[in-house]
């Protein structure tokens, strides 16, 4: 089957199973490896891409259903003006909340998913936000020491306007 | 301690950059041309004899790249240390559900998934044993592969047994005001690392030679297994690090034997192989933390103080022995916990059975015991009337103690400065007094009921006695300037490549940015054994200093050259050398002074433990050269009508010795007691009848951010004279008192203390398991081979 996808702004052309998951369209057929494997049912949000803006885990979206659509994955996330860490990324560096890294894509994307939607959120909204991604290194505390540092950073950009 | 540039000073870890951006590489995201797709055939029997297998239908099938058993194996694939009882793939015998026993390398999942339904293997069942309790039974089946004695054996399934002496603890039993006398159990823990699995073998053209990615607790270990398994040299092998997705412990035998497996598919058939597990082959062919049943007695004076103490745990090693014996005998090392006893007797036995297989995850041994001990202390403590703090702060370890093993402690002992400042981080004699102990009787129903408990940890420093302890490094100035640094011992996340950055550039006064610390690699780094026991920051932060020290010395000689002065005239500002003239030179130009010289800027650093011994016939000795001590307080809120438990407040104080990370060190806090959380509250592999019961995230809960609180995490930082720059460890000891902590503030607030772990709802409501209906087979083995 044909997939055309919109994928980190780009348009991608690529040919897979029709069954194919977006999960492994994604690792397999386009190569972007940020987005993991952790469980492949659902449960661990390692590999959370935003589709059309929303927060999804790839491995339970057929790539067919995200034909024709935007997905945005890990390897899209980045600062405006260079190919560096945004201002989550450089958070989530700051407060220390990377241990092994296999979880933190999905986490930043829940991050993101978060913050565009809820610019201004409670560590426990923060928490809720990230339940459907699991981290087996930090305990999450620095995580959401992270997203809120950045929520609180934004609104003050956004306020100064 | 002398001022510091950058240990102790916040810092940002090293691989930080490339993990947020997505482009760290996990095993998994690597791909090479012509790379095949591999797995193994699991038994999905829990103990059988193997009668025949026949591999010629997958053989046959075009797309088939290598068909291995253990006949393509030296002796049979045998490996497994300290007893080597285990094979790279089952020889004559499965023991578990989910023991591999024909690996096989295809062009794509498709060809794979047919050849693996193409083998026919004949296996006869066998009766198996599933009750540690019943292993040692006169009758119980034999499992393991060469039991100590021959069949009816009346101990035939013991793998090794420990004892700890002190005294005759019966006697001073006797003469106690109060005794506890309990038993308790916990269940196995999956590290539930969220990179499963995985290997990647290429090899080389022309010859017998294989480079293997594998992320596991030691790259040497691997090695050394390959070749002596598919009879290969020294030369032959190179095993490189990719980036591990987290460990625990869980990374030691079960990826050896995938690291073997994909060499010897990569080997047959000329071809890169590489080899993901899925989640729940991952959980049903890994081993576990090992499951123990615990019998207790404790024995104090009116006054709380402790007299003596007895053990007896038997340890279910399941099918393999693994590194059980000695998590077993880290766990008769800690059983009595950290306190000062007339008397105490430790009996451990380790069993086999058909329940999976047990091995390391973080605490060793130590977090089954510490969950007995400090309930049975706790005990004591409220059938007293005696503050829990006070009851431990009166028996604990005190500097130049000797304890129950009969070792000499030395001055760095702080478990009373732990006790004491998380009495005071937690508000603890408020909330004790606000809180009132809860009482089974008095409850109403749906009542919410808040509690408050503690629970304090020792924990060795490093392998102890175990073996031989060392680590090494390596520290060279490349032609840019920049440094390379290698360490024998893995960063799985908890940071010590970081630490080893920090240390290195602090002792040779340079900016760290131009240290890049290397991954492991046979091929680079120097052998310093697994990275295990909390032995990173230490042993391999002494070897990272004695390497900086050693170049600094020799970028010194060139300093003194430079300004033909004696060396000790040389002093330091920032990176800058300065001369007695006050003649300021930079690091790059005294590197350059160096080479004119013809000095070579590189150096080796080994650092070997204090010696240690362990007497085994007469259960004492000095097991360990130190331990890190510590204490944590729970608060937790019991909803009485569901028996959900909520930890509401949660508050660490470690002995960390000096801290060189910071944020690297909370987060091992506040990782360690999370897992502790799971192991506590939620967390539990059960095996009915050797088949496992949970096989992904959907069965196996562990703490989601939702079930955590915010940590307060505190450290202690009485300098270490052993550790580089006062540091001691820490990536254990978080984790290891935190379910006690829990279960206790549980008993604060409900009156009744969970003696088998996990806490689950029908434990905290009813006090007792309900059971699952239906068939134990029933489970999602998932392997993807009916």
């Amino acid at each position: 089957m044909k997939f055309t996808l919109l994928v980190n702004g780009i348009k991608m052309n690529t040919e897979a199973p029709a069954d194919t998951s977006l999960l492994y369209l994604l690792r397999d057929y386009l190569h972007l490896t940020g987005t993991k494997e952790g469980c492949n049912i659902g449960e661990c949000g390692a590999c959370s891409v935003l589709l059309d803006g929303k927060l999804v885990n790839s491995c339970l979206i057929l790539a067919a259903q995200a034909n024709g659509r935007e997905v945005k994955t890990i390897e899209g996330v980045h600062a405006l003006e260079n190919d560096g860490p945004n201002d989550l990324q450089q958070a989530f560096i700051d407060y220390g909340a990377v241990q092994c890294g296999f979880c933190i894509p999905g986490m930043v994307l829940a991050g993101e998913s978060l913050l565009n939607s809820n610019p201004n959120p409670n560590r426990t909204e923060i928490r809720a936000a990230i339940a459907g991604n699991l981290c087996r290194c930090t305990g999450y505390q620095q995580i959401v020491d992270a997203i809120q540092a950045t929520a609180v950073k934004r609104q003050e950009k956004n306020s100064r306007g | 301690m002398a001022k510091t540039q950058f240990i102790g000073k916040p810092a940002t870890r090293v691989d930080a950059l490339e993990k947020v951006m997505g482009t760290a590489k996990f095993v998994a995201d690597y791909s090479v041309p012509n790379m095949l797709v591999s797995r193994c055939l699991r038994s999905t029997l829990p103990h059988a004899r193997i009668l025949s297998i026949d591999i010629t239908g997958a053989q046959n099938i075009p797309g088939v790249r290598a068909v291995i058993t253990s006949e393509d194996f030296v002796n049979h694939s045998r490996f497994g240390f300290p007893i080597e009882d285990m094979y790279m793939l089952a020889y004559q015998r499965v023991r578990f559900v989910g023991d591999p026993i024909v690996a096989i390398a295809a062009d794509n999942e498709d060809i794979l998934l047919a050849a693996l339904a193409a083998v026919k293997v004949d296996l006869e069942p066998l009766p198996g044993v599933f009750d540690p309790r019943l292993a040692l039974q006169p009758d119980a089946p034999l499992v393991g592969e060469n039991p100590r004695e021959a069949e009816g054996h009346p101990r035939g399934n013991l793998v090794i047994d420990y004892i700890v002496r002190q005294g005759d603890p019966d006697a001073v039993l006797r003469d106690c005001d109060i005794t506890v006398e309990a038993e308790y159990t916990t269940m196995h823990q999956e590290h539930a690392y969220i990179e499963t699995e995985g290997a990647l073998a290429i090899p080389w053209p022309g010859s017998s030679g294989v480079t293997i990615y594998a992320p596991c607790q030691s790259p040497f270990i691997a090695k050394n297994n390959v070749i002596k398994t598919i009879g290969l040299e020294q030369e032959d092998v190179r095993v490189i690090q990719p980036y591990v997705g987290g460990a625990f412990g869980g990374k030691d035998d079960t990826m050896y034997q995938t690291a073997t497996q994909v060499a010897k598919l990569a080997l047959v058939s000329g071809q890169p192989v590489q080899m993901l597990f899925s989640r729940e082959e991952s959980m049903i062919a890994s081993y576990k933390r090992d499951a123990m049943v615990m019998q207790l007695k404790v024995g104090a004076k009116k006054d709380g103080t402790l007299q003596a103490c007895k053990f007896h745990g038997i340890v279910d090693s399941g099918a393999y022995s693994a590194i059980t014996p000695f998590t077993a005998w880290r766990s008769s090392i800690h059983a009595m916990g950290p306190y000062r006893y007339q008397a105490c007797a430790v009996d451990t036995d380790v069993v086999y059975t058909n329940n999976g297989y047990a091995g390391a995850f973080r605490g060793f041994g130590n977090t089954e015991v510490c969950y007995a001990i400090e309930l049975a202390v706790d005990e004591i403590a409220s059938r007293l009337k005696m503050d829990p703090i006070d009851l431990r702060l009166k028996n604990c370890l005190r500097p130049f103690d000797t304890t129950s093993h009969g070792q000499r402690l030395g001055e760095d002992v702080a478990i009373v400065e732990c006790l004491e400042q998380v009495r005071k981080i937690s508000d603890w004699d408020r909330r004790r007094k606000e809180i009132p102990q809860g009482d089974p009787k008095q409850i109403r129903p749906g009542e919410f009921r808040r509690g408050i408990g503690v629970a304090a940890v020792f924990h060795g420093i490093s392998l102890g006695a175990e073996g031989k302890d060392f680590a090494a490094g390596t520290l060279r100035i490349n032609d840019d300037n920049t440094l390379t640094l290698t360490s024998g011992l893995t960063d799985y996340g908890a940071g010590s490549r970081t630490v080893y950055t920090l240390i290195a550039a602090e002792t040779l006064g340079i900016d760290p940015n131009r240290i890049h610390m290397l991954r492991p690699d046979t091929d680079t780094a120097l052998d310093s054994g697994p990275t295990v026991a909390s032995r990173a920051t230490i042993m391999g932060g002494n070897a990272t200093q004695e390497a900086a020290m050693r170049l600094d010395t020799i970028l010194l000689t060139a300093a003194a050259g430079l300004f033909h002065c004696q060396m000790v005239e040389v002093l330091r500002e920032g990176e800058n050398y300065i001369g007695p003239n006050e003649e300021p030179a930079t690091f790059d130009q005294v590197v350059d002074q160096a080479r004119q010289m013809g000095l070579v800027l590189s150096t080796q650093g080994r650092w070997n433990a204090p010696e240690n011994h362990w007497s085994f016939e007469s259960g004492s000795g000095k097991p360990y050269f130190a331990y890190h001590y510590g204490a944590q307080v729970a608060e937790v809120l019991v909803d009485t009508g569901t028996g959900k438990v909520e930890v509401t407040g949660y508050w660490a104080a470690h002995n960390t010795g000096t801290v060189i990370f910071p944020q690297g060190v909370l987060g091992q806090v506040f990782g360690g007691i999370t897992q502790g959380l799971g192991y506590a509250l939620m967390e539990r592999v059960d095996y009915d009848q050797g088949y496992i019961q949970t096989t992904n995230f959907d069965e196996y809960l562990i703490p989601t951010a939702m079930d955590v609180p915010d940590i307060v995490g505190t450290f202690v930082e009485k300098p270490f004279a052993d550790g580089p720059y006062g540091a001691k460890n820490i990536a254990e000891p978080g984790l290891v008192p935190a379910a006690p902590a829990i279960i206790n503030a549980i008993y604060h607030a409900t009156g009744r203390r969970i003696q088998n772990l996990p806490a689950n709802l029908e434990r905290v409501l009813i006090g007792k398991d309900l059971r699952k209906e239906g068939s134990n087979t029933a489970c999602k083995l998932g392997l993807h081979q009916e």
